[in-house]
């Protein structure tokens, strides 16, 4: 029998009763699939007093894609997406990302929105609370220290491992933010602002690996969307110690266009390696000639300069930092040449 | 009238007597028994790794309404373990805690709401110790003890010396020498541990739901710790969720268990979770292992020289005899003269280890099967014909080390798994695509059939088994041997209907209760089937002669003049003769319900030699050989091994189940996979890190590859119907068929395991920068 | 706090006063009585919990019971119809796709909502499917030879 600390539950049947809640309770968690909220709980490491069910709302849970357009609600589970039709033949990226998280029976349960706003993770924070107790805390909960980087002087380096994220980054993807103020859409890389390293301050617009979205407390993901752009190619990689299950050790989306013999567009986004997904920036600068030896040269030193990978991780960050390169320049080399 | 034969099922396919109720969920495992009124048990664990402790408070937990018991050290002061020479183990600590997560107080409360919360309440005032997280740690000069008679922080030296090694290095053409180190790696059963405890207080008897391999060794350690009179003591252990050694001994959840309920005067549940399961531990040690082989040109192995390091854990459970299998073990599967053991067994402030699947012979036969590759490989000889060439002498016949060998499959394993492999022609299939390299890689190992002298002997035959006729007609198979989901009811079941010439529905089966069954063991060393067999084959006989007599006298013939079919009894081919039940009847008329017993006991000469101290460690009646050809896929960008298949041969004497046996050995070689790829027991400062199944990472079905088992049976002259155990010893061999594949594919030998995708890509990078250093085997 | 929960178990209607946190697997077990459904680790893990909610398969140590409020849930003892082992279960037993037992409820379920699916799965399908379960006993290859069987038993009529 496993006690889970006492909460209430609210199952709202609508977006604005779904609003209306998160707004009452501050401090409550959106409960999608459960397959990473609920671990935590009965490890102690989050105890929140209102849990909101959104898998009641049916709103939150369209998915739409087409030739001209992507739209996936909140609500809508990995395997769903995963299985579409639609996102599979416009959004492969998308489809492939969503089709190697976990294992099956977790994208049966777990949702866009919970994939997309994952906690980060840490190989001292990821623990029982007799755990973290025993080895003081860490600043991502209570505690004083980063144990990955004791000197790191109040910047937590937990790490994102969301596998959507990174397809969606790849696609200039936005979201929809619901909040008693109302609905915006904001770009989904503006979601994510674990960016501080080593000795930099976390401050409102540059978190780390524990303040590393940028939603007001009341606020929540609503929906994904994106547009489709003519040619663009991607598709999604990662690797895991294991084949099932797990968390990437490191996962890439790539997309890009080819124009004859030209790299026309280029993008490229990572996820496991640092506090935020990494969409690749400068990759603009290595597009508009032929895919040839410099252009690899220039992939490979952005992904040394952009991709962190601390030890957050029982698979070293050196590891996970370089096959994310690999996989990079593998998924590049296959999409140019039509893969 | 029809003709009635005898039935038959030795060979056959036979699915488990049990799965029945397993597949439909109506098999119950100890966390299944929830009566009402039951109590929540919870642990309360030291968050330190070595500390004195000054003070256990639990007043404020006492304090909370639905608290019913609270145990700590000062509840018990009985040591407790599986070898009686040391016992050093307590089910709560007293004055000293030695790891992170070991037992301090217990608490049994209404539910485990309240139980949980009082846990949280409970204060533990320590002074803390200098703490000794690896084997080189501990054995520091200044390191402080562990414990008391473990100077230096030794549980046990082993040292022999048998033969001239010096003399042996010096005629050999070849000298060869490396280090390896394998990770500690935990057996991860699917079910995590549990107890039930009941206390009757009126009557002052205890009965005790167990999930373990050894009910028996419980029995006793409940009596010992509870300071009862051991007929007092009833032990149950239902189903169980798998064991591999975690469970071959007594475990602290069982002890703490029966301290609550007696103090609670109740029944207490204690169902640990998933990271109390690895903490609780009892896994394979860390081992490193320093290995000097002498071979002639021919390959031919003149002498061994090994050392062995085991990082033990904070108590001695198995320890000695770990340490010394892995010495006494590297003999009994070549012929080796010339060989040179030291051990250690070192105590540390870690979970303590225990007794893996392949007790003590895996990480030490990992080492030597790659070394005998790389020096076949440097000497230009096929892994093969090094194997052959180093073959027994043909059995019977005894290794230097005074071990009985009586059947010797290995040849045959040998030439199975070359064969179907296609192993020459493996050249032409090694061609991968792209940035895939291909591989092969051969290696054998090999295991006991149970320790021909068990740990806690008294001089009782070493196996009882009972059968029970009555007026139904059917026969119960009463038995101490713990089914844990190896089939070791099957093979019972199955001995005694073939030896009656029945059909298996006639033979029931109990197990499992010390009210019911006679006493046994356990299931370990890899025992059961030849040992409880073989006394089920002598009950069954015992059983046959009491049904003969009884239809001589029906008929009457002579006992020697009847004819046993099975079903009928007759007096010659010309008699009409006796059904099964008439004889039952008449059988019945002396004695009442029929009772028999079967017995077995090791031969003496099997029990090893006196050359050395503990050299008995090692001695069975049989030893089952194993040879295995791993395929691998390298990709040499992100270093990530992919095992496409493995071809393994198990010579297990006679394959008296033959789904049972191919079941066996294909889980043996995986869990070998495990070790060898992914699985990693670490710790960090002393806190297990990897205390749950993600960070632990038992391959999925996606990562597991089909295995071809090829039985090799060699009839064992003493094994029941000539069987040898099959449940172990092809785990070991997958671990150097694993890294001699990669050492293929690649040119990169890898002494160090887990061989993860990441080291891989470390060796892969360290060599690109041209600095790799003599990292060059292949 | 406490919710009335009503929802469609292994076939019977039921209606029990449950407490918000307790989870699926918790509510089958100690409340129901339905000790089938195992836990293994803690938290979403080894798969042992599966059961099938609408037919789909769902890890019961990580839904709240709450959640199954007005579906279909069903647990490996709804499987026996007639007192008769169902094919996925035939399979398991006869092709040895179980050893201990402790993992086979999961696996039998996973397995189930497979064949509901899809009746022909290929080796690579079943893999997929059961990449959620993990196994400590068997290496999974009889594991796929149970299911394979119980394919071919399912399309010779047998219930799934």
């Amino acid at each position: 029998m496993e006690a889970l600390p006492p909460f209430d539950l609210i199952r709202p049947r609508t977006l604005a009763q779904l609003i209306d809640a998160r707004a009452a309770h501050p401090a409550s968690r959106l409960l999608g699939g459960g397959t990473d909220l609920m671990v935590n709980i009965r490890r102690g490491i989050v105890a929140p007093p209102v849990l909101i069910d959104v898998n009641g709302v049916d709103e939150l849970r369209t998915i739409e894609a087409d030739a001209h357009a992507l739209e996936i609600g909140a609500a809508a589970t990995l395997s769903e997406v995963a299985a579409h039709s639609g996102v599979m033949q416009n959004y492969p990226v998308v489809a492939q990302a969503a089709g190697h998280i976990a294992g099956p029976t977790h994208r049966n349960m777990g949702t866009v929105g919970g994939n997309i706003a994952l906690d980060t993770r840490c190989i001292f924070y990821n623990q029982s609370e007799w755990w973290r107790q025993a080895n003081h805390h860490c600043l991502k909960t209570t505690g004083e220290i980063c144990h990955v980087a004791p000197k790191s002087r109040g910047v937590c380096f937990a790490t994102f491992s969301g596998d959507l994220a990174p397809a969606l980054l790849t696609l200039d993807a936005e979201i929809d933010i619901a909040g008693v103020s109302g609905k915006r859409t904001v770009p989904l890389a503006e979601l994510y602002i674990g960016y501080a390293r080593q000795n930099e301050p976390v401050t409102v617009t540059r978190g780390d690996g524990k303040f590393f979205l940028s939603l007001q407390p009341s606020e929540i993901v609503t929906a994904v969307r994106a547009r489709n752009s003519p040619g663009l190619r991607s598709a999604y990689d990662k690797i895991r110690i294991r084949r099932s299950i797990e968390y990437p050790v490191t996962g890439v989306a790539v997309a890009l266009r080819r124009d004859g013999d030209i790299l026309a567009d280029l993008r490229v986004a990572f996820t496991g390696t640092n506090p935020r997904p990494v969409r690749l920036a400068g990759t603009d600068k290595l597009c508009g000639g032929p895919l040839d030896a410099p252009v690899f040269a220039g992939l490979d030193a952005l992904v040394r300069d952009q991709i962190m990978a601390m030890k957050t991780t029982f698979t070293p960050g050196h590891y996970r930092r370089r096959v994310a390169g690999v996989l990079a320049r593998r998924l590049v080399q296959r999409l140019f040449e039509g893969g | 009238m029809n003709e009635v034969l005898p039935a038959h099922n030795i060979g056959d396919y036979v699915p488990l007597v049990d799965g029945p109720e397993k597949v439909s969920g109506r098999a119950k495992y100890t966390a299944d028994f929830i009566a009402p009124g039951m109590l929540a048990g919870r642990i309360f664990r030291s968050p330190y790794s070595h500390a004195e402790i000054l003070e256990v408070d639990v007043s404020e937990a006492l304090k909370l309404p639905g608290v019913k018991a609270i145990v700590t050290g000062a509840d018990c002061d009985k040591g407790f373990g599986v070898l009686p020479i040391a016992r050093s183990e307590h089910p709560l600590a007293r004055d000293r805690v030695r790891y992170c997560g070991e037992p301090v107080a217990a608490v049994a409360a209404l539910d485990d709401v309240t139980a949980r919360e009082a846990v949280r309440r409970i204060k533990l005032k320590a002074r803390e110790l200098p703490a000794y997280h690896t084997a080189k740690a501990a054995l520091a000069p200044d390191a402080v003890e562990l414990h008391e008679r473990r100077p230096k922080n030794i549980e046990r030296d082993v040292f022999f010396e048998i033969g001239d090694v010096q003399a042996a290095f010096a005629a050999s053409d070849l000298v060869r020498e490396a280090n390896y180190n394998c990770a500690e790696v935990c057996q991860n059963q699917m079910e995590m541990h549990a107890a039930v405890a009941d206390y009757d207080a009126e009557r002052d008897r205890i009965t005790v739901h167990a999930s373990t391999q050894v009910p028996y060794y419980v029995h006793l350690m409940l009596a010992q710790i509870l300071d009862m009179d051991m007929s007092r003591i009833r032990v149950i252990k239902p189903h169980v969720g798998g064991g591999f050694g975690c469970r071959t001994e007594t475990l602290n959840v069982e002890l703490i268990a029966a301290l609550l309920a007696r103090k609670a005067s109740g029944c207490v549940r204690i169902v640990v979770n998933r990271e109390e399961t690895f903490i609780t531990h009892r896994g394979r040690p860390e081992t490193d292992i320093r290995l000097k082989i002498g071979m002639r040109k021919d390959g031919r192995i003149t002498g061994v020289e090994c050392e062995a390091i085991m990082r033990g854990g904070a108590h001695s459970g198995y320890g000695i005899v770990t340490i010394l299998y892995a010495g006494s073990m590297l003999y009994a599967i070549y012929d080796l003269h010339n060989v040179k053991y030291v051990g250690k067994r070192v105590l540390t402030n870690t979970p303590p280890c225990g007794a893996f699947r392949g007790h003590g012979t895996v990480d030490v036969r990992f080492a030597f099967e790659s070394l005998l590759d790389a020096m076949a490989r440097e000497l230009d000889l096929d892994p093969f014909a090094v194997r052959r060439v180093n073959l027994l002498p043909p059995p019977p016949t005894f290794t230097d080390n005074d071990l009985m060998v009586n059947s010797y499959g290995l040849p045959e394993c040998l030439d199975w798994v070359e064969r179907e492999s296609g192993w020459k022609n493996r050249k032409g299939r090694q061609r991968g695509n792209g940035h895939v390299r291909k591989g092969f890689g051969m290696a054998c190992s090999h295991y006991i059939s149970g320790a021909s002298k068990p740990v806690n002997w008294t001089g009782e035959p070493h196996a009882t088994v009972k059968l029970k006729l009555d007026f139904d007609g059917s026969i119960v198979l009463l038995t101490g041997a713990a089914e844990i989901g190896q089939g070791s009811s099957t093979v019972l079941v199955q001995s005694v209907a073939e030896v009656l010439g029945l059909d298996l529905s006639r033979v029931r089966i109990v197990t499992g209760d010390s009210d019911v069954v006679p006493k046994d063991n356990g299931s370990y060393s890899s025992r059961v089937t030849f040992l409880v067999g073989n006394a089920a084959i002598d009950a069954a006989n015992n059983l046959k002669a009491v049904l003969i007599a009884a239809a001589a006298r029906k008929l009457d013939a002579k006992p020697g003049e009847i004819e046993c079919l099975g079903e009928l009894y007759r007096a010659g081919a010309q008699d009409k003769g006796l059904t099964f039940n008439e004889v039952v009847v008449e059988a019945l008329k002396d004695t009442g319900t029929i009772t028999v017993t079967g017995n077995y006991s090791t031969i003496p000469e099997s029990h090893g030699g006196k050359k050395y101290r503990g050299a008995a460690i090692g001695g069975t009646m049989g030893y089952s050989y194993s040879a295995q050809v791993v395929e691998v896929s390298v990709d040499d960008e992100t270093g990530v091994v992919t095992v496409d298949k493995v071809w393994v041969a198990h010579d297990c004497g006679k394959a008296l189940n033959r789904l049972s046996v191919e079941g066996q050995v294909q889980g043996s070689v995986w869990m070998g996979m495990g070790q060898a790829m992914s699985e990693e027991v670490a710790y960090y400062d002393g806190l297990m890190l990897t205390a749950n199944m993600l960070d632990y990472r038992v391959p999925t079905i996606q990562d597991s590859p089909p295995i071809e088992v090829g039985i090799v049976e060699s009839n064992d002259p003493h094994g029941p119907f000539g069987a040898k155990e099959a449940g172990e010893g092809s785990l070991a061999a997958f671990l150097p068929a694993l890294t001699n594949a990669i050492a293929d594919a690649t040119g990169l030998r890898f002494n160090d395991l887990p061989v993860t995708s990441d080291r891989v890509f470390a060796a892969l990078e360290k060599r690109a920068r041209g600095t790799a250093r003599n990292n060059n085997g292949g | 706090m406490a919710r009335i929960l009503q929802l469609t178990l292994n076939g019977r209607a039921r209606t029990d006063a449950i407490t918000e946190n307790v989870l699926l697997l918790d509510y089958l077990r100690e409340v129901v009585g339905l000790t089938g459904t195992k836990t293994g680790c803690d938290g979403g893990e080894c798969g042992a919990c599966t059961v099938l909610v609408d037919d789909q398969p769902r890890l019961s140590c990580l839904m709240l019971a709450a959640l199954a409020d007005g579906r279909r849930v069903d647990t490996v003892e709804s499987l026996v119809s007639d007192g008769r082992l169902s094919a996925v279960q035939r399979g398991f037993h006869e092709k040895l796709g179980s050893q201990c037992g402790y993992c086979t409820p999961g696996f039998v379920m996973a397995s189930a909502g497979l064949l509901r699916r899809n009746p022909r799965p290929s080796e690579d399908e079943i893999r997929e499917a059961l990449g959620s379960n993990i196994c400590r006993c068997t290496g999974y290859v009889k594991i796929i030879e149970a299911v394979q069987y119980a394919a071919q038993l399912h399309a010779a009529g047998a219930s799934p």
